[in-house]
């Protein structure tokens, strides 16, 4: 290697954010992996126990059934939350009255903590004096328990999770749509298209990498989720809503079983890593997003 | 002229349904300040009513007499104030290192902060927290990062690990690539080092993007819950989210609860509507390069 015109300089401008870098994100998912195969309590032993972390994780029930929600969470958040997304930001690109007004509205939720929107929700889903189900009861309908409900627990964090997200993945929409010519859509008028054939036919293919983009994050997100169910049901009732973040964060620093902890880590980072690129692989298909 | 009547028709219709659900997103907040106004009696009465009959302000002064809600606070703005300001500036001086100056190592360095994209910060919690706890020389911690706690339940440590942002630093470049590269030129010819051009040419240019970037960083900060709740050990070094946390923990009464969650949202409602014109436009605008 050479030396270059801004050796020096480059590298004292990059060095504080790369030590950070470093040390809080590049050593501890290396660390995760090593810790994978260790028995580390955090206190008192480390020592290298193979793949026995990973049998493990594949004979407790307990994961077995966090994975099993986490799948259903992403998949009830994920799909909604683009298709909802993508309809607000068609709707809302048109020129209509009060558009500003509503985009800020659909967006609200996004802005504020998840912490805050849990205790929210928490008072929305109370079974005896919640708005919902004062709500459900003057229509008529019979009250639920929700979040008390292990058939309807998970679902009920969908719902919060899409009221939350979907302001977020609108935005991104909105500024994909920006990029799809405008003479397409005039084109398509002299031809007398309908609005639902000009959705079909030149919004939704033209806006394609915007939705391959969110795609990727919200798997990211959605397969991370923890907040939520630590605040709100603490993965009860009887592991109903437990997830995998979940379970990891349970395992470390509640019973100290770092190792154990670190081969959930392993194994989700393996599975976001795979989906990843099963998401470049099919949902890129020739555009390129950065 | 039938056209015409048919699209304005249409465009009510849409209206009006998009303002049906802006409602039914909204109404949440509306609910829980109405809520926090409302008696005991009120707010567990059986018949719901959306207004109280006389607003009970007290709520909000019971609410924070108890537990060190004026601490919390304080705790949140200088981890807020602090990392918002010190992640700008190290994002801002990386993006414009990997945009505009040629140094060995450049790409690689570069790569390996993207690859941080994919990782959800939940992964990295555990690791991270034995990092900090054995930084050597910190906390009373000796050379080897032996014997004392390190970072852990510090402001350091609560705020260090925020600086770096992947994230950040793409969007940095990607915005720094923009400018066009004679002005670089033209500087260096009048005897400008990097630093200088840096200084005073790129950072007073990009107002918009750090003031995107800088309120994705505040509201990041001030709603972060996982990493507070790993690293916090004390009550007095809690922010707002930890603390609602524990004062739901404790408090049975809902009015107190929605007056609490009301004022730790205010700050970030406050600042989203002073700058939604930036925030959404700045996502807009720079959020999204292809």
């Amino acid at each position: 290697m050479g030396i270059k015109k801004h050796d020096g300089i480059g590298h004292l401008m990059v060095l504080p954010t790369y030590l950070v870098y470093f040390l809080f994100i590049f050593i501890p998912v290396v660390m995760t992996i090593w810790l994978g195969f260790t028995n580390n309590d955090l206190f008192t032993r480390s020592e290298f126990v193979g793949l026995a972390n990973f049998v493990r994780l594949f004979g407790d029930a307990v994961f077995l059934k966090a994975l099993k929600n986490t799948a259903i969470y992403s998949l009830g958040t994920i799909i909604p939350q683009i298709v909802l997304a993508l309809l607000l930001a068609n709707s809302l690109n048109q020129r209509i009255p009060g558009r500003k007004t509503l985009r800020l509205a659909f967006y609200l939720p996004y802005v504020v903590s998840m912490v805050s929107v849990s205790m929210l929700w928490l008072w929305i889903y109370e079974p005896a004096t919640g708005v919902l189900n004062q709500t459900m009861r003057s229509l008529g309908l019979p009250a639920m328990r929700w979040l008390y409900d292990q058939d309807l627990a998970l679902a009920s964090l969908i719902i919060m999770g899409v009221w939350k997200m979907t302001g977020y993945n609108m935005v991104i929409y909105l500024a994909g749509l920006q990029q799809i010519p405008a003479h397409l859509y005039e084109a398509a008028d002299m031809d007398g298209a309908s609005a639902l054939s000009k959705f079909s036919r030149i919004t939704v293919p033209l806006v394609q990498p915007t939705t391959f983009f969110l795609f990727v994050i919200n798997t990211i997100q959605s397969f991370s989720v923890f907040e939520q169910v630590n605040i709100m049901t603490e993965g009860g009732p009887n592991n109903a809503t437990t997830t995998i973040v979940h379970q990891l964060y349970t395992r470390g620093f509640e019973e100290f079983q770092m190792g154990y902890a670190s081969s959930m880590g392993v194994f989700l980072l393996g599975l976001i890593f795979v989906l990843t690129v099963l998401n470049f692989r099919y949902g890129r298909q020739g555009y390129d997003l950065m | 002229m039938i056209v015409i009547r048919r699209t304005l028709v249409t465009k009510m219709i849409l209206l009006i349904v998009l303002s049906f659900f802006a409602f039914l997103v909204v109404m949440p907040f509306v609910l829980m300040i109405t809520g926090s106004l409302k008696t005991v009696s009120e707010i567990n009465a059986s018949s719901f009513s959306v207004f109280p009959e006389v607003p009970q302000f007290s709520n909000y002064i019971k609410a924070f007499q108890r537990r060190l809600w004026g601490r919390w606070f304080l705790n949140s703005v200088y981890v807020t104030l602090t990392t918002t300001l010190v992640s700008l500036l190290l994002n801002s001086m990386a993006g414009y290192a990997f945009a505009r100056l040629d140094f060995n190592g450049r790409k690689i360095l570069f790569y390996t902060i993207l690859l941080a994209l994919m990782v959800p910060e939940q992964l990295t919690i555990l690791p991270r927290f034995i990092v900090l706890r054995s930084l050597p020389l910190a906390g009373g911690n000796n050379i080897l990062g032996q014997g004392g706690s390190g970072l852990v339940n510090s402001y350091a440590g609560l705020m260090v690990p925020l600086f770096a942002g992947a994230f950040g630093i793409f969007l940095c470049r990607q915005f720094f690539l923009n400018f066009p590269k004679s002005l670089d030129d033209a500087a260096e010819i009048d005897g400008c080092g990097a630093a200088r051009i840096f200084l005073q040419i790129y950072i007073p240019n990009s107002q918009a993007l750090l003031m995107s970037l800088g309120i994705l960083k505040a509201t990041f900060a001030w709603n972060d819950y996982m990493w507070p709740l790993t690293i916090v050990q004390s009550e007095r070094m809690m922010t707002v989210q930890l603390g609602l946390a524990l004062f739901r923990d404790e408090t049975i009464s809902w009015e107190t609860l929605l007056a609490a969650t009301t004022v730790v949202m205010a700050p970030l409602i406050l600042l989203f509507f002073v700058t939604q014109k930036r925030v959404v436009g700045g996502l807009v605008t720079t959020g999204m390069k292809e």
